[in-house]
């Protein structure tokens, strides 16, 4: 057996131990590797950097654990600087199996930035229905949410003050995993009741919604955990996102090195191949 | 003991069980499986039965009077008597609402936003007009609204859609085209494989940091002892399949 045949025939468990390598050597000793700003996420920042003060913030966080290493730094960051702009943010779920971790994460930064719930900010949980909720939402929001996750009536909160449907939404921001989640934001509110929509998602989905950036449909798009460290960096606060970088850049290196010796291998015995059939 | 160790030794338990499956499939690998599919499933039960059969339905209708809610709720139930074979037709009146509802909710935004939006960006001008400097062609390629973007956009759509023209044999300039759309395809696919490589990598950047996380002595270093008794017992079912005749297996 040629040493090509042997590479191509290897246990893939060495690849796996390779793999985990190469993430886990970075995240113990970080080099801090340069992050670049991309414009579909500076897009999500400059927007909310122009909001004035109080104005409404509508953060829909359509995802569950399984999406929680890409989505959870990327929600972090945005009510970090939501917080430290002031505004008011009305937090809210598509996905019956995120709202607890959704009310947890909205708790801790509220918490550490000092906010009132009620005041400064409100967490509705979620409604069945998914898209229809969104409907539901553009006629009236007391409707759709009669009361809070906490079960407090939501009319009169403060932070509600002059919300009464999503024509009163200032910003709108869903972290989607799939579906309902940033598509169905655009289309069953943004295109029907006309306020400005940003978008993150996780890295699986971000190719799908660049025709939605390109057209202007969403202003902006945070993709992946990449997109979670670069609004780590416009913010000034790093955090998990940053930290996994450079073993994100590690292993990527790692994976093409090895789709190129697959290649070589692959050719070298395509080629071995080939001369032993004009021997033949 | 704190509620936030022993989280920290479910979390760093089922982890560690989950990935033990890259080594080979094995007991703990199920165990974790099945906790996860049986958690996820009963959380979901739960927190729908108190959002919606208490705080929708029950409450509304036994606090406040509002019997209205009465027909969504009777229109619901029909759904349930497809279990009883006789009376499963009245579950067709269910079905009809909801689908006549959703597309009609559906198709006129799907139709705005997916095909009319898209169409749009795609014919646009090949040559902006801008104030001062009259007709202009702009050559970024790292603008998306530039024009030399613009012409990649329209080759891309027209040459992919006739990719997947077949009643026309794809033979002289047609081939070209075709090829041309395969071109894109292999790139829209290279970008989205790309995309699904650095998703997955951050899932198990995002489980590797928590384990790096509860190494730490205050919460008596789960991941070093978890570590420890996952690898000692896959040990020990690889001794006892060597040990057990093939045929037992």
């Amino acid at each position: 057996m040629s040493f090509a045949e042997r590479m191509l025939k290897i246990d893939r468990r060495i690849i796996f131990v390779v793999i985990g390598l190469c993430t886990l050597l970075p995240l113990l000793y970080p080099v801090g590797l340069p992050i670049k700003i991309s414009q579909e996420v500076r897009g999500v920042y400059d927007h909310i950097e122009s909001l004035p003060e109080r104005s409404v913030l509508l953060l829909s966080l359509d995802f569950d654990p399984a999406s929680k290493p890409e989505l959870y730094p990327q929600a972090v960051a945005i009510l970090r600087h939501a917080f430290k702009k002031n505004l008011r943010v009305v937090a809210m779920t598509l996905w019956v199996s995120g709202t607890g971790m959704a009310d947890e994460l909205l708790t801790k930064v509220a918490n550490e930035s000092g906010k009132q719930r009620g005041t400064d900010y409100v967490f509705l949980g979620w409604s069945p229905g998914g898209t229809a909720v969104i409907i539901n939402l553009g006629q009236d929001l007391y409707n759709a949410f009669p009361s809070d996750y906490g079960g407090k009536p939501t009319k009169g909160q403060p932070v509600l003050d002059g919300v009464n449907s999503l024509k009163d939404v200032t910003y709108a921001i869903s972290l989607g995993a799939g579906n309902p989640g940033v598509e169905a934001w655009y289309v069953f509110g943004k295109d029907k009741y006309k306020f400005e929509l940003g978008g993150g998602c996780t890295g699986v989905m971000a190719p799908g919604l660049y025709p939605l950036l390109r057209s202007g449909q969403i202003n902006g798009l945070i993709g992946g955990l990449r997109g979670a460290a670069e609004y780590e960096s416009l913010i000034g606060e790093k955090g998990r996102a940053v930290a996994g970088m450079d073993a994100q850049s590690a292993t990527h290196v790692a994976i093409i090195v090895l789709v190129a010796l697959c290649n070589v291998f692959y050719f070298t015995l395509r080629r071995q191949a080939r001369q032993q059939g004009a021997q033949s | 003991m704190d509620a936030t160790i022993i989280g920290a030794w479910v979390a760093t338990g089922l982890t560690l069980f989950i990935f033990s499956f890259l080594y080979k499939d094995n007991p703990l690998f199920k165990l974790a499986e099945n906790l996860y599919v049986g958690v996820s499933v009963g959380y979901t039960i739960v927190k729908t039965y108190d959002t919606v059969i208490l705080h929708l339905i029950w409450k509304p209708i036994v606090e406040n009077q509002e019997w209205t809610l009465l027909i969504p709720v009777a229109i619901g139930l029909l759904m349930l008597t497809r279990y009883v074979p006789k009376a499963a037709w009245l579950s067709r009146y269910a079905f009809a609402f909801i689908v006549g509802v959703g597309a009609g909710l559906a198709i006129p935004r799907t139709m705005s936003s997916f095909i009319l939006k898209q169409i749009e960006d795609t014919i646009r001008p090949l040559l902006a007009l801008t104030p001062g400097d009259g007709v202009a062609f702009s050559w970024n390629l790292m603008n998306p609204a530039s024009s030399v973007n613009a012409i990649i956009v329209l080759i891309g759509v027209s040459s992919v859609l006739f990719y997947f023209f077949f009643s026309v044999e794809h033979r002289g300039p047609g081939k070209t085209v075709a090829r041309t759309g395969v071109l894109f395809l292999m790139i829209a696919f290279g970008a989205a494989f790309g995309y699904t490589v650095m998703a997955r990598m951050s899932l198990l950047i995002g489980r590797l940091t928590d384990l790096i996380e509860y190494s730490d002595p205050s919460y008596g270093r789960p991941t070093f002892w978890l570590v420890l008794v996952t690898i000692g017992t896959l040990i020990a079912l690889s001794v006892r399949s060597r040990s057990e005749p093939p045929d037992s297996q």
